[in-house]
């Protein structure tokens, strides 16, 4: 048997080189700056001075007092369940809505993912018009005489918090629906049809069937929704910029502008662990709790 | 919301003529009502994008006045405007985001699927291990990465360089997520056809090209698909590692045109964005086929 293993492995040497390219590159450009960030997250590294040293754990500390760091942490949790919540249950009627085999509904199928093609700058500066005081949104709004004055929906920060919720949802739900498209063309069509014979309404068919086959799906959206928003830099930077007054400022934005802005490598990147530490606790989270509901259902 | 299957053999055909003659029409009528709220809602759903293609084609005043209609005395004036802006921001961007695009994801398929394959053929316990330290690779913000990956690029001298920016898209989360959707596909394709290429004295190289590679299709196109339009509409990494002086690709040049606006010029906006936006859609539209293919192949593995 031992020739024959030894045989085999030569025969894999061609294969096994890109394998093992493969994994150069990810150990490179991914495992390897992780670790470099850790490491200078203990340093007081900045691009203004040549030389920097270990400060420990100063850089922690540091985050735990910063307020601003705070804030942005509590906005981009908020907007991450709210963005999750609402682009999950577009997601999921826009798909039992689309879930026909007509011609008509295979273009509104290909018309709804079409968020998500373009990019998050666009998406964003294009919502900055529609939201602006004289754009459409306020043009329609004005003109049904429902408000008497233009609202700047991006001029507050409650109001333009909420408005980063929806362009984010709007943007996330392109992706969501064909998720849940993909999952419910899945479910044989027997069970709808044996229920119905059963004497099942509309309704408890949704609940008891399509509800429960899409569990997985579910898992997947949900769990993917978290982490883009947790990570959501472009959408608001050309929305809002993080405005006004930093009230829509993600923990992304905040860590470039520490980085970058401010040079401070040594502070930005222990900014960046935090956010890698909340991000991993989050995604395995409710990646668990979602997985022992599929099981449940 | 939900489908309503009142096609149920040997119950329908039970009711008289006449009243079959109107239930039909009730379902007619149904049914069309049914797709008329469809065709609401998901237009409501894209009108960003209508708004984006018509008014490309407005006058400033007529955006002002009328931001819903459609360009009724059309310009080309915004999208010429677009065309020669200073330094030709806009050509020179679709043609650098072009060859990062092409370039990463023509390097990531072959990385991705023969990785996928060397190691779907590994013990169990091997494999677990390597996917669970690539599904960090979907974990990981960029905002993490970026500025040691400029680092390393400095090292190799390929700083504020596309070759630099193409090599750092092959190592990330992009090839994470090739590796787990090629991972999936390959579960799929049988023991026996792999063997009996092996016995015949196949090579490793030779077996995944020419059995392999015809044989996931449908995750090559799912996974050409998202990474080019993932790779298109990048901003940060592009941002970061080309910066500002060198040109940029086609996503950061329009946020650049447009967020140095002192007055907002929003025809010229909506002509840029018309432009940036135009190939990765047209892409897409092209690509119906191989996308649907591909996400109902994924969703059953």
């Amino acid at each position: 048997m031992k020739p024959l293993r030894i045989r085999l492995a030569r025969l894999d040497t061609g294969l096994g080189a890109i394998a093992a390219l493969a994994m150069v590159l990810y150990l490179m450009f991914l495992i390897v700056p992780v670790l470099l960030s850790l490491k200078t997250s203990f340093t007081n590294q900045n691009i203004l001075f040549p030389t920097s040293k270990f400060v420990g754990l100063a850089n922690y500390r540091t985050a735990l007092h910063d307020m601003q760091l705070r804030s942005s942490i509590e906005f981009t949790l908020a907007l991450a369940v709210a963005v999750t919540i609402v682009a999950n249950a577009a997601g999921l009627c826009f798909a039992v809505l689309l879930n026909r085999t007509s011609l008509s509904y295979r273009v509104l199928r290909t018309l709804a993912f079409l968020p998500q093609v373009i990019s998050g700058i666009i998406a964003g500066f294009v919502w900055s018009w529609m939201l602006s005081p004289t754009g459409l949104v306020n043009h329609i709004l004005t003109g049904s005489g429902l408000v008497s004055q233009p609202v700047n929906w991006l001029g507050t920060p409650q109001l333009a918090q909420l408005s980063a919720g929806l362009v984010v949802s709007w943007v996330l739900s392109g992706f969501t629906t064909v998720v849940y498209l993909a999952a419910l063309q899945n479910i044989p069509r027997e069970l709808y049809e044996a229920s119905s014979i059963d004497g099942a309404s509309s309704r408890q068919q949704f609940r008891m069937i399509t509800f429960r086959m899409v569990a997985p799906a579910t898992t997947i959206s949900v769990v993917i929704c978290l982490i883009t928003v947790l990570k959501l830099y472009d959408i608001i930077t050309a929305l809002t910029g993080g405005g006004p007054a930093y009230a829509t400022r993600s923990i992304a934005m905040y860590i470039i502008s520490v980085g970058f802005s401010n040079d401070a490598y040594g502070y930005a990147s222990a900014i960046a662990m935090v956010l890698l530490v909340l991000t991993a606790i989050i995604a395995l989270s409710v990646t668990t709790v979602l997985r022992r509901r599929e099981v449940e259902l | 919301m939900i489908a309503q299957r009142t096609a149920v053999p040997g119950v329908a055909p039970r009711s008289p003529a006449p009243l079959r003659q109107a239930e039909r029409t009730s379902r007619a009528l149904r049914r069309s009502t049914r797709l008329a709220f469809a065709l609401l809602v998901i237009l409501a759903f894209v009108s960003p994008i209508y708004l984006t293609i018509v008014n490309a084609f407005k006058t400033n005043a007529a955006i002002a006045s009328s931001p819903q209609s459609v360009p009724l005395h059309p310009t080309l004036r915004n999208v010429s405007a677009a065309l020669s802006q200073p330094g030709h921001v806009l050509e020179l961007g679709l043609r650098n985001s072009l060859i990062v695009v092409v370039c990463s994801v023509a390097l990531l398929i072959p990385l991705g699927s023969a990785f996928s394959f060397y190691i779907s053929r590994k013990r169990t316990r091997v494999r677990a291990a390597v996917m669970a330290a690539l599904a960090a690779g979907l974990m990981i913000p960029p905002q993490i990465t970026v500025l040691p990956i400029i680092k390393i690029l400095t090292l190799i001298g390929l700083d504020h360089t596309y070759p630099g920016l193409i090599l750092s898209n092959l190592g990330g989360g992009y090839l994470s997520f090739a590796v787990f959707v090629y991972v999936g596909f390959m579960r799929s394709i049988p023991a026996e056809v792999i063997l009996a290429a092996r016995i015949d004295g196949a090579t490793g190289l030779r077996i995944w090209w020419k059995i392999v590679m015809p044989l996931v299709r449908p995750a090559t196109a799912t996974v050409g698909i998202f990474l080019s339009l993932w790779i298109w509409n990048d901003f940060l990494n592009p941002l970061l590692i080309i910066g500002p002086l060198t040109g940029q690709t086609v996503t950061v040049g329009l946020y650049d045109a447009v967020s140095n606006q002192v007055q907002p010029d929003y025809g010229l906006q909506f002509g840029f964005m018309f432009l940036a936006a135009l190939i990765p859609v047209a892409g897409y539209l092209l690509a119906q086929k191989q996308f649907r293919a591909g996400l109902t192949a994924g969703s059953t593995r």
